[in-house]
């Protein structure tokens, strides 16, 4: 391993640790920055699920439709989130399973701990982080996130995991 | 304030609990109302329980419950359907432990039984240990039992644990056109269960969702974050262009007042009924050009003109199930506890019809029925709100006077009212009071 893959490798686990605290620190506008144009996240609904076309997920959304959840946080109106919920998310485990060029896969493992109201909801899984490096940095053309429950039954969450 | 339960279930007083225009609380907040509704609404009625198309090929099978009690739906060998208690002849272990798989023999953990898929015994090990014994081999009992009564429209399996009461086909009345409408949308006619399920957990009764369904004096002010956002954000991001179909399923929860009421409720006998007829909140969607051709080649123009014209909202199969035709969804109702239901979300294929229209129905699980979606989190949270509220002793009554006496009969047991009317919760209140009170199915 040279000296230029771990500063690479160092370049991309700062990428994940930022992109988990935007996150954290509900700075969802920078968060969705983060991704290209036609990026897109993607939590879903089963272990194997080859697409998010065929199969049911938990959440699918590009630009768009992160646009309206971000803008749905805001929202007086939005009951459900009241008070809205603290997220602490812990990213481990992180490999770098494919470079070529521009393109970078990323794999990791992550734990989210919700607090909505009265108590702490677990999440654990893994992150598959598609990104793509240009001179400005990296950016996300997909973020998949992966429970390790994807299948089983949730209660409501409305926060990316 | 006097209550009108005490403890225990005999000291339930149901006539009083559900009248025709309020119901009690306790008939959401009461574990004592919960365990007697097991007994004498989910363990007695039709209640769903699968599609055919997850056994389609004999040896496949699909558990899932009826109440409380653990069912599996299998394809024997001889190509039949059986509903079967989930639970070996032997000591009682549920024989199948996953939710769906293939296999030649249902074969119990324990000691090893083999039954066949229709639930007959097939082996017992060392069986000669029963010879000269009480034990019987061709009694009945040896077989994993069959449930009292099951039966399949256009597909969809549904099963009583009572033996008596009226068929399925006239037990499901008016909404039977529901399905056929949903299947008749397929240019095969058919449907078939894809893409998944998915398990959303609410902390309420599991009243308080399927009243829901058919309130459509809710979306304007539930929906409000995410529906109203969404039309906003949208029109900031593509000014006059087309709004994408994820965009065409959220906006319209945010309708208006008149195009709710137009769009009008319809109740039947059991709890039955349907929102929306003529026209739903799904009635916008755009054209697929190559499926209205596949239609028109399977059926002809003027019978896809009948088909396409009937637009339905949700149809509740009361108490278990419940479709959205006009968008191949359904949701079907696990209550677990007074306070904790599971809703299960499914999605179908019409077959014969272009990609597309899978992949909208997908979309429209995603964007509605999932734990993380967009919508149905408020929902949840006035679900979650009522459970608590009515937890206070402050009044006893839950209000449905809205439009009453104000129903029209359109003859054979068809009741319509305008959308904002409570008609949907009087009706299901009407066959709650029936079954709770007799038991009947």
């Amino acid at each position: 391993m040279t000296t230029d893959d771990l500063l690479f490798y160092h370049r991309v686990s700062q990428f994940l640790f930022l992109e988990a605290r935007l996150l954290d620190e509900q700075k969802w506008e920078e968060w969705n920055e983060l991704f290209t144009e036609d990026g897109v996240y993607w939590a879903p609904a089963s272990w194997e699920q080859p697409d998010p076309f065929h199969h049911v997920s938990l959440i699918f959304e590009d630009k768009l439709l992160r646009d309206v959840r971000i803008a749905r946080f805001k929202s007086p109106a939005a009951y459900s989130l009241q008070p809205f919920p603290r997220t602490s998310h812990m990213v481990s485990n992180i490999m770098i399973d494919n470079r070529e060029g521009d393109l970078v896969t990323v794999s990791s493992q992550f734990q989210m701990t919700e607090f909505r109201r009265d108590k702490p909801i677990r999440y654990n899984g893994a992150y598959t982080h598609e990104l793509s490096e240009s001179d400005s940095g990296f950016k996300m053309r997909q973020k998949k996130a992966i429970l390790v429950n994807c299948d089983g039954t949730h209660e409501s969450s409305s926060v990316y995991f | 304030m006097a209550t009108l339960i005490d403890n225990g279930p005999k000291a339930i007083d149901i006539n009083n609990l559900a009248q025709d225009d309020k119901v009690h609380r306790s008939v959401y907040t009461d574990p004592a109302v919960f365990a007697l509704e097991m007994e004498r609404i989910w363990e007695k009625s039709w209640i769903y329980v699968g599609h055919e198309s997850q056994v389609k090929e004999p040896g496949q099978y699909y558990s899932t419950t009826i109440g409380r009690q653990p069912v599996i739906l299998t394809r024997h060998t001889d190509g039949e359907i059986y509903v079967l208690f989930n639970r070996c002849a032997h000591k009682g272990a549920k024989l199948v432990g996953d939710e769906c798989g293939k296999a030649k023999e249902l074969r119990c953990c324990y000691h090893g039984w083999r039954f066949h898929l229709d639930g007959s015994l097939l082996s017992i090990p060392l069986e000669q240990g029963y010879d000269g014994t009480d034990f019987n081999r061709d009694d009945p009992d040896a077989n994993v039992q069959r449930v009292p009564r099951y039966d399949s429209y256009r597909g969809f399996v549904f099963a009583s644990l009572s033996a008596e009461g009226p068929d399925l086909v006239d037990w499901l009345g008016g909404v039977a056109s529901s399905i056929d409408n949903m299947a008749d949308r397929a240019p095969d006619g058919e449907l078939e269960i894809t893409g998944g399920v998915m398990r959303y957990e609410h902390d309420s009764n599991w009243k308080f969702f399927i009243e829901n369904l058919n309130d459509l004096m809710h979306p304007m002010v539930t929906h409000q974050s995410s529906s109203l956002t969404a039309r906003v954000v949208a029109k900031k991001s593509l000014g006059d262009q087309p709004a994408p179909p994820a965009i065409e399923i959220i906006s319209p929860f945010t309708e208006s007042y008149s195009f709710f009421d137009e769009m009008g409720l319809h109740a039947f006998d059991h709890g039955h009924g349907y929102s929306g007829g003529k026209t739903s909140i799904h009635a916008k969607y755009s054209d697929v050009p190559d499926y209205n051709a596949a239609m028109e080649k399977a059926y002809g123009k003027e019978k896809v003109e009948e088909i396409f014209a009937v637009n339905r909202h949700n149809t509740v199969f009361y108490p278990s199930a419940t479709i959205k035709g006009a968008i191949q969804t359904m949701r079907v109702v696990k209550p677990i506890a007074v306070d904790k239901t599971v809703i299960e979300s499914w999605t179908f294929r019409l077959k014969g019809a272009p990609d597309e229209l899978l992949k909208r129905s997908i979309l429209y699980c995603n964007l509605i029925n999932s734990s993380a979606n967009l919508v149905g989190p408020d929902d949840q949270e006035a679900y979650r709100r009522q459970q608590t509220g009515l937890e206070s002793e402050g009044a006893d009554w839950v209000l449905m006077h809205r439009d009453h006496g104000r129903d029209e009969d359109l003859g054979n047991g068809h009741i319509y009212a305008k959308g904002s009317s409570d008609l949907a919760f009087r009706n299901q209140y009407r066959a709650w009071k029936r079954y709770m009170s007799e038991g009947a199915s």
